[in-house]
């Protein structure tokens, strides 16, 4: 009898202990599996513009933990499970594709001047400063540098990359991350086409629409009657006659292209910005309502949660 | 024989249940409400099981640097003590703002002392992407003390020599006078002269630079005078004589306050080192060399880490 119960007890403890060991590694598995098909549901997603998942854009990589378009901003960005990562390119005196945004480098490095008068070698002797303009250990980045980081883990936009479109392509195409970018311009049809057009159906490219624009709607048009139709617009909803076109937006979904509309700052979104949601994230419902399913946001991870409480996004 | 296995198999389940148990004890026991008192009482007694968390300008990566989200934020995220920069406008008027002119953090331009309160208050701050999308005002340090009353600490900088007057009288009008932690890098003296009885009335943190040469002399004229509670100590190296001051503060029963925003202030034991190499290297080696309170740009971050060590009790 005794035995008995101390065999009981023995498979009672055992169990109990296996039950944890179980419970740990089955969510280091999904874990896993989570990291391997992720940027597949990605891309899958960026291509659907009938999912009700809505794309959260990371505006520079997330400069609040890191400083602005630098590799540690696209880690994070990786870390918070964030869609895409919009980065800005500019080139160096030698013709290097590095992360930018302003023409100068006042303001975001320890160095001064513009960033096309500095070359890379010097470029990477400096270091990238943090929001309250001291030195950080980041360097500035290269295209290059940043799409080995976020190949197979995170889309990415590019800004300011027109203009050297068939550059940033070769870099894309060097490190295979075609499916993964967008290219952006604020172009019609007929001028990409005539500039860049053997590159459409290559990679992503997205027309900008800065209204008020009166030719809006037909711009749009243009582009879904294309060869290409793009994967998304994005609209800058500034001035009062922004309805006609938001109107549209249902119909431009169903036709096989996402809406991008920026979160960050009032004047792109009829007042409803990132810093209004951090007082009241309900803001964020207003997107939804209106048919845009990318957002561009300087609070990644407030959206996110937003999102996720509603269930449009994973 | 029997028996005593049997009681070795009890006692090892209801040990490896203990454990368990204890564990959600811990978080099912109801934590004590912070206030800016009980934050007073552990700057003046530092206790072994808990580290101030002082908040950089705020939380300047969450809201704009010295706005009144910021302090918001500080509260929200349960930060004891928040660090605030105070300057005077054109008409006499005390506002937080770090820089002499409002050039890097608000969308207007000029000095903050040629900018009349009714004028600086049309300015908006920029977010630390340089971006002018904020609604914040530049706050009055009165607007930051109604704020904070009764809920946080606020560690006031750029006062010394020249606003502690007048940073005392919004203290006063806001009840907040045990509330606010001046900070400064003169001798007593100096202060002394300055202000006379009024070092009596305030809360005074001296800072103790390394490079001070008579670091001794200086500590024992404040002990010997107004007596302070807590000293900031910034130190490049461990061979920096405030860095082997330590322990006679530690003796005094006094908190030592770290600063971990930048290598030479802490002999490079930064929040961006805890980032990159891990907390244990920067903040823990901060607190194994007697830091009872530490000041951070990742409140957040740090906070957690604190909480994992059980240094937040």
């Amino acid at each position: 009898m005794k035995f008995y119960i101390i065999f009981l007890l023995f498979i009672i403890s055992f169990f109990s202990c296996k039950e944890s060991v179980k419970e740990k590694s089955k969510n280091l598995n999904t874990e896993a599996s989570k990291l391997v098909s992720s940027i597949q549901i990605k891309i899958e997603n960026l291509k659907d513009s009938k999912s009700k998942e809505i794309i959260v854009v990371a505006h520079r990589g997330d400069w609040r933990s890191a400083p602005e378009n630098s590799l540690q901003a696209i880690q994070n960005s990786i870390d918070l499970d964030v869609d895409m990562v919009e980065i800005d390119i500019r080139e160096t005196k030698d013709g290097h594709l590095v992360l930018m945004h302003d023409d100068t480098i006042n303001r975001t490095t320890t160095g001064k001047g513009y960033l096309k008068e500095w070359t890379l070698d010097s470029l990477k002797t400096i270091r990238l400063i943090d929001g309250l303009g001291v030195a950080t250990q980041h360097k500035i980045p290269t295209l290059q540098e940043a799409l080995e980081l976020a190949k197979g883990k995170i889309l990415i936009n590019l800004d300011k990359s027109y203009q050297i479109f068939d550059k940033c392509f070769e870099v894309i195409k060097r490190t295979g991350t075609e499916d993964q970018v967008i290219i952006k311009g604020v172009k019609r049809l007929a001028e990409v086409e005539k500039e860049f057009g053997q590159y459409l159906d290559k990679v992503h490219f997205m027309p900008i629409i800065i209204l008020p624009n009166p030719d809006a709607k037909e711009i749009v048009d243009e582009y879904l009657a294309s060869k290409t139709p793009p994967v998304a617009f994005e609209f800058v909803l500034k001035g009062d006659a922004v309805k006609e076109i938001m109107q549209e937006f249902k119909n431009i979904r169903a036709a096989g292209s996402s809406i991008w509309v920026n979160s960050l700052w009032p004047h792109f979104n009829e007042g409803h910005d990132d810093e209004k949601a951090v007082l009241d994230p309900n803001i964020y419902q207003w997107y939804i309502d209106n048919s845009i399913d990318m957002i561009q946001t300087d609070r990644p991870k407030l959206l996110l949660d937003f999102l996720r409480s509603k269930g449009y996004h994973k | 024989m029997k028996n005593v296995t049997f009681l070795i198999l009890i006692v090892l389940l209801l040990v490896s249940c203990e454990k368990e148990i204890n564990g959600n004890a811990a978080t099912l026991k109801a934590p004590i409400t912070k206030t800016s008192k009980t934050i007073l009482e552990q700057l003046k007694n530092p206790s072994k099981d808990y580290v101030l968390v002082v908040s950089h300008r705020g939380d300047w990566r969450y809201a704009p640097e010295n706005s009144l989200q910021a302090v918001k934020r500080c509260i929200d995220l349960g930060v004891d003590i928040m660090e605030l920069d105070v300057r005077l406008t054109k008409d006499g008027h005390l506002v937080a703002i770090h820089d002499e002119t409002v050039d890097r953090t608000t969308n207007g331009l000029g000095k903050v002392s040629d900018f009349t309160l009714t004028e600086i208050k049309k300015l908006r701050l920029m977010n630390a992407c340089g971006i002018p999308g904020s609604i914040q005002q530049i706050p009055t340090l009165e607007e930051v003390m109604i704020l904070a009353k009764d809920k946080i600490m606020i560690n006031l900088d750029k006062t010394e020599g020249k606003t502690v007057r007048e940073a005392y009288e919004i203290l006063k009008k806001t009840g907040t006078v045990n509330q606010a932690i001046f900070k400064g890098n003169d001798t007593y003296q100096v202060m002394y002269e300055k202000y006379g009885n009024l070092m009596d009335s305030i809360i005074y943190m001296p800072k103790l630079w390394y490079k001070d040469e008579n670091i001794a002399t200086y500590i024992q004229t404040f002990e010997k005078t107004i007596n302070p509670f807590a000293y900031e100590i910034l130190f490049d190296s461990e061979e920096a004589e405030t860095y082997k001051i330590i322990p006679e503060i530690q003796n005094q029963k006094d908190t030592f306050l770290a600063i971990a925003l930048w290598d030479e202030l802490c002999a490079g034991h930064t929040d961006e080192q805890a980032l990159l190499e891990g907390a244990d290297a920067a903040w823990g080696w901060l607190i194994k060399n007697g830091a009872n309170a530490i000041m951070t740009d990742r409140p957040k971050e740090l906070i957690e880490y604190l909480k994992g060590k059980g240094l937040r009790n």
